[in-house]
């Protein structure tokens, strides 16, 4: 009688969470330090002329992953001699315009068209 | 104009948590910044703003109150800028994000657990930061700021903005006008077409993930679903961008790092869709602002 309680004590352990053996994950500080780490790979960015937008004769350009697309705004400017008194709107993907401290490398993450961050630009405002 | 409000307002089905969190505030002191005072001792300006608004709303009544020493400078408001312990304050980002980045994030950073409110706002008439703020003009720059997240949002969950392109003029200004006159109703009968999707399920949600010590905003496509065909949840989408952070099972211990909505810890388990639909700022992005603890 005694024996018919000894199984359950012998069943095996639970096997619910078997994490692999890993490395000691990083700490927060390591984690921080890592994304503020300056990387200097490049995306490819494609500028399309809008409207009467003077067009550019090479139109592909490789920009820092890490940079603000601030840096990008700067960039067209000088490629088209514009001062900063000139009005150029910014569109990506002929649909909104990023705000000039978004990360080019999240726009090119989310919005890529086949490898390519596709910049539209024009002398007035499109697109509301 | 308010039949109309109210007309729509009529069929707006009755959300508490959207309720709250667009209700929710913080106090803040304006207080001049000191060596711009240089002797006419202003007392600080006490206003209680709302979380889901932009301090451009406020600049009006700020300028007000300290309006001697704006004379007395350029007497130009695109000129004011504000700044917090140093940092100054991006006039784009929602006054209830600004608060939980550099007031909580930064608070628990230092392990600090002194009640920071009211939160402490320097206000500056003169030495724009140019380098560190966007410059602009007018609150209609603002509205253009706004106009544009939305539209990003939009992208994200349909690939194309022609959500929004296909409200009428009117209907895309109700929601700024509603959120700019803290009108519940108005923001939300627009609003609730763009974050419910009309039902269908948005291919990518529209999340920001920020670290402290002023880390570059994280922005990456993410699902609403896995594979399994089974909501994500928040410790889904922050494990699969920063495991080290956010283990998926953090049941040993505890953790290491953990997330702020609307200046609550959620539940970590929560629907990551349902989330986005509910949790997001007015401008439609689900802000998930991360903290540490001071010991590291």
């Amino acid at each position: 009688m005694s024996s018919s309680g000894t199984p359950s004590s012998e069943s095996p352990p639970p096997t619910v969470t078997q994490p692999e053996p890993t490395e000691a994950p990083a700490s927060p500080a390591t984690v921080i330090a890592n994304h503020k780490k300056k990387d200097l790979s490049k995306v490819i960015v494609r500028f399309r002329a809008i409207g009467n937008a003077p067009i550019l004769k090479q139109n592909i350009f490789k920009i820092t992953a890490t940079n603000k697309f601030m840096a990008v705004i700067q960039f067209l400017r000088k490629e088209l001699n514009y001062q900063q008194s000139d009005p150029l709107f910014l569109y990506v993907n002929s649909a909104f315009s990023p705000a000039p401290d978004e990360i080019v490398n999240n726009l090119y993450k989310c919005f890529n068209t086949d490898g390519k961050l596709i910049v539209n630009y024009c002398t007035s405002p499109a697109w509301g | 104009m308010s039949e109309h409000i109210h007309d729509s307002a009529d069929q707006l089905p009755f959300n508490p948590v959207a309720r709250v969190i667009w209700d929710g505030s913080i106090p803040i002191h304006f207080i001049l910044d000191k060596a711009e005072s240089a002797g006419s001792e202003k007392e600080p300006l006490l206003i209680e703003a709302p979380r889901c608004s932009y301090l451009s709303r406020l600049t009006n009544q700020v300028c007000r109150h300290f309006q001697d020493r704006r004379l007395r400078s350029s007497n130009d408001d695109s000129e004011m800028w504000y700044e917090y312990e140093g940092v100054p304050l991006k006039w784009h980002y929602p006054i209830g994000l600004l608060y939980d980045i550099h007031g909580m994030q930064t608070a628990a950073q230092r392990g600090t657990t002194d009640s920071l409110l009211p939160w402490k706002v320097i206000v500056h008439f003169k030495d724009y930061p140019t380098n560190k703020l966007i410059k602009t003009s007018a609150p209609e720059n603002s509205q253009d700021f706004f106009m544009s997240m939305i539209k990003e949002a939009d992208y994200l969950r349909n690939g194309s903005t022609k959500k929004v392109m296909n409200m009428s003029k009117s209907d895309q200004s109700h929601l700024w006008e509603g959120l700019w006159s803290k009108n519940y109703d108005l923001f939300w009968s627009m609003n609730q077409k763009l974050v419910l999707n009309d039902g269908i399920l948005a291919r990518h949600l529209p999340i920001r993930i920020y670290l402290p010590d002023n880390c570059p905003v994280i922005q990456d496509l993410v699902c609403p679903m896995d594979e399994d065909d089974q909501p994500k949840t928040l410790r889904h989408i922050l494990n699969a961008v920063l495991p080290d952070l956010f283990p998926l099972d953090d049941r040993n211990g505890s953790p290491v790092a953990e997330v702020i909505i609307h200046g609550i810890k959620p539940n970590m388990d929560m629907s990551v869709l349902w989330a986005a639909q509910n949790m997001a700022y007015p401008d439609n992005f689900l802000h998930l602002v991360i903290v540490v603890g001071g010991v590291q």
